[in-house]
């Protein structure tokens, strides 16, 4: 990324009214995102049952029976079918959505692997376990912040020949991938555009789209982190800074495109950094998770390089819980005071 | 194979407590194998028991034979490597109708036409049970699901033309509403040399329909045997196997009088011919090192 903007840390939102036709609602994660695929106004969903994915799929099905929403809701007769469903009504012009967990996204991974190269854009939630009280924007809005779904000279019709997924010999395979990685490359500024027309739209402020930064302006040591951690880490937090411990906590929104030299270059500001993954990536450098495997490489460039200590923990679901953040928070301090740590720990195992 | 001792269907039985809702059609199906490889006799150690995912799916685990319990739909390859790599073994594989049929739906007709000798036990419930209730590939067309509020506008697979269509020499359907007759179906699919497929209407107590559960198919069930059909006779078979979804027909439905060989016996006979005559290694290396 050409620019490098480092945000102030985000306050907590505080609890304040919803704005003109938006709702507030205690709903499941599953809910919210069956919600968010009716606002779209998504054309095509296609379904498998996997747990958790299979209560979206739940909600989707309500919705369409209850007449709320107008979309072709299918179940494929796998994952694979699932996700090849959805990228082909893209291709002619619908709006789609889909999703899977665990092994499924696994099964599916043939598809996605073609699915780049074709530049069709297609949604997918890979299904993770959570429960929000998210707040519901009115149609109008989502209106207003989705442009109508419209592929133009690339639409697959009947009044348009084209040709989807030409078969190519191996010879032309880097020019395929440097057209995608370039894409890849300036999808950085499209997120930023979103984010700020998000803002604009529904009068959300979510700061640096890349990685939100809790506490950190003090900090001796932050810990980085994805997704569900951010509850049990913030809390424990506020407890750890009601006892003088200057610890904050960075959380990644994107994973890719990774925000390597802005996230290099706010690590940098602390003495030790640990990462915390949810995730195992077996015999990769240091034995660590994944995210802890990509901010070492962002910080390798760095002039600032602090000691980095990768964690794991939270795995299968398990629940990352506050003594585990204060453990870990105490093993990132007693590495930026000096002490040599292993460069991956596994927290909250069954000894 | 003699055994020394006999066996009881309690040898079969694991320590672990199955986790089915009360009431299930696979405590049925468990009891059932029990009892069939009882009475077949093998220990447990020289069984491999071989499972995808889904309720269903769990039955290996409640046997002391080997168990692997794999991905979604892929029981069945992992059972034919099994018993081609070791041919001595009593090979099983299991798994519910969304296993075998839908995701897993690719690999039947080639365990067919290869004909490993193993047999294929499905628990067809017409449900996706263990994700809640959505259709599956054998759902009737009109049921209505959490996935199908209007009913489902699509047709239901047929496993037993499925499998008939691709050649299956053995084929066979029961219910765990009568206990005696399915353990005996099982039997005999174990006994079968070749692929032996026996369809299972295993009841779903959570989320099927009320003409699927045990009562009803005592009701509803009509032993093959009394129809007067020959298991011979793969024109009638076929006729029969048309009123799937309908009728809950028990017992063997087909059986190919005249096995052909199955591949694991094929394998070791090609073996044992083109290593008849063949030079030592270590003549072969010096031949190599010659040349």
């Amino acid at each position: 990324m050409a620019e490098a903007i480092i945000t102030p840390h985000v306050e907590e939102p505080k609890k304040k009214a919803p704005a003109q036709g938006d709702e507030t609602s205690l709903i499941t994660g599953s809910e919210a995102i069956a919600v968010a695929c009716q606002l779209a106004d998504v054309d095509v969903i296609t379904a498998y049952p996997i747990r958790p994915y299979d209560t979206v799929m739940q909600y989707v099905a309500k919705l369409v029976a209850n007449g709320e929403m107008d979309c072709e809701y299918i179940v494929a007769e796998g994952e694979h079918s699932q996700f090849e469903i959805v990228k082909h009504a893209s291709a002619c012009g619908a709006r789609v959505f889909t999703g899977s967990s665990g092994v499924g996204w696994m099964y599916a991974m043939e598809c996605l692997t073609v699915t780049p190269s074709l530049r069709i854009p297609m949604i997918a939630m890979v299904g993770n376990r959570a429960l929000d009280d998210p707040k519901i924007p009115s149609r109008a809005k989502v209106d207003a912040f989705l442009p109508r779904y419209d592929r133009k000279d690339l639409l697959l019709h009947p009044d348009n020949p084209i040709t989807v997924a030409p078969q190519a010999n191996e010879d032309w395979l880097m020019e395929i991938r440097r057209g995608t990685a370039a894409a890849m490359e300036r999808s950085a500024g499209v997120i930023r555009e979103a984010y700020a027309d998000f803002e604009r739209i529904f009068g959300r402020k979510y700061g640096n789209p890349f990685f939100e930064e809790y506490m950190t302006d003090d900090a001796d040591v932050v810990l980085v982190g994805m997704g569900t951690l951010s509850n049990p880490v913030r809390v424990a937090i506020r407890q750890m800074r009601e006892e003088g411990k200057k610890v904050g906590f960075v959380r990644l929104r994107w994973f890719r495109p990774f925000p390597a030299e802005e996230l290099a270059k706010s690590l940098g500001r602390f003495k030790a950094v640990g990462v915390i993954d949810r995730d195992f990536s077996l015999g990769s450098p240091y034995h660590s998770g994944v995210v802890a495997t990509e901010v070492r490489t962002a910080l390798y460039q760095s002039e600032n390089r602090p000691q980095v200590v990768g964690f794991i923990c939270g795995l299968g679901g398990r629940e990352v819980t506050l003594p585990d953040v204060r453990k870990m928070s105490e093993i990132v301090s007693q590495a930026a005071s000096g002490k040599p740590q292993p460069a991956t720990q596994w927290i909250g195992l069954r000894e | 194979m003699t055994s020394l001792c006999t066996l009881t269907a309690k040898d079969f039985k694991s320590d672990l407590k199955p986790i089915w809702c009360p009431g299930c059609g696979d405590f049925g199906v468990v009891q059932a194998i029990y009892r069939a490889l009882a009475a077949i006799g093998r220990p447990p150690h020289q069984i491999a028991f071989v499972s995808g995912i889904g309720c269903s799916s769990r039955i290996p685990g409640y046997t002391t034979a080997y168990g692997f319990n794999s991905v979604h739909g892929r029981a069945l390859p992992i059972a034919q490597g099994i018993k081609i790599a070791n041919p001595e073994l009593l090979v099983l594989a299991a798994g519910g109708d969304g296993d075998g049929f839908s995701i897993g739906g690719g690999h039947v007709p080639h365990a067919i036409r290869r004909n490993v000798d193993l047999a294929y036990i499905v628990m067809d419930n017409q449900i996706y049970g263990l994700t809640k209730g959505q259709l599956s590939p054998t759902s009737p067309r009109g049921l209505r699901t959490v996935s199908s509020a209007f009913g489902s506008l699509e047709n239901p697979v047929n496993p037993l033309s499925y499998v008939l269509a691709y050649g299956a020499p053995f084929v066979a359907q029961g219910t765990p509403a009568d206990l005696p007759a399915l353990a005996a179906v099982i039997e005999q699919a174990i006994r079968y040399p070749g692929f032996a497929f026996v369809n299972v209407q295993s009841p779903c107590v959570t989320y099927g329909e009320e003409e699927q559960q045990i009562k009803a198919h005592k009701a509803r069930m009509k032993p093959l045997e009394s129809l007067g059909h020959d298991p011979s006779d793969l024109v009638n078979a076929f006729r029969l196997a048309q009123d799937y979804g309908t009728e809950l027909y028990t017992g063997v439905l087909y059986r190919n009088p005249d096995p052909s060989p199955t591949l694991d016996s094929l394998m070791r006979e090609r073996q044992q011919k083109m290593s008849e005559g063949a030079l030592p290694r270590e003549r072969i290396l010096e031949l190599f090192a010659q040349s």
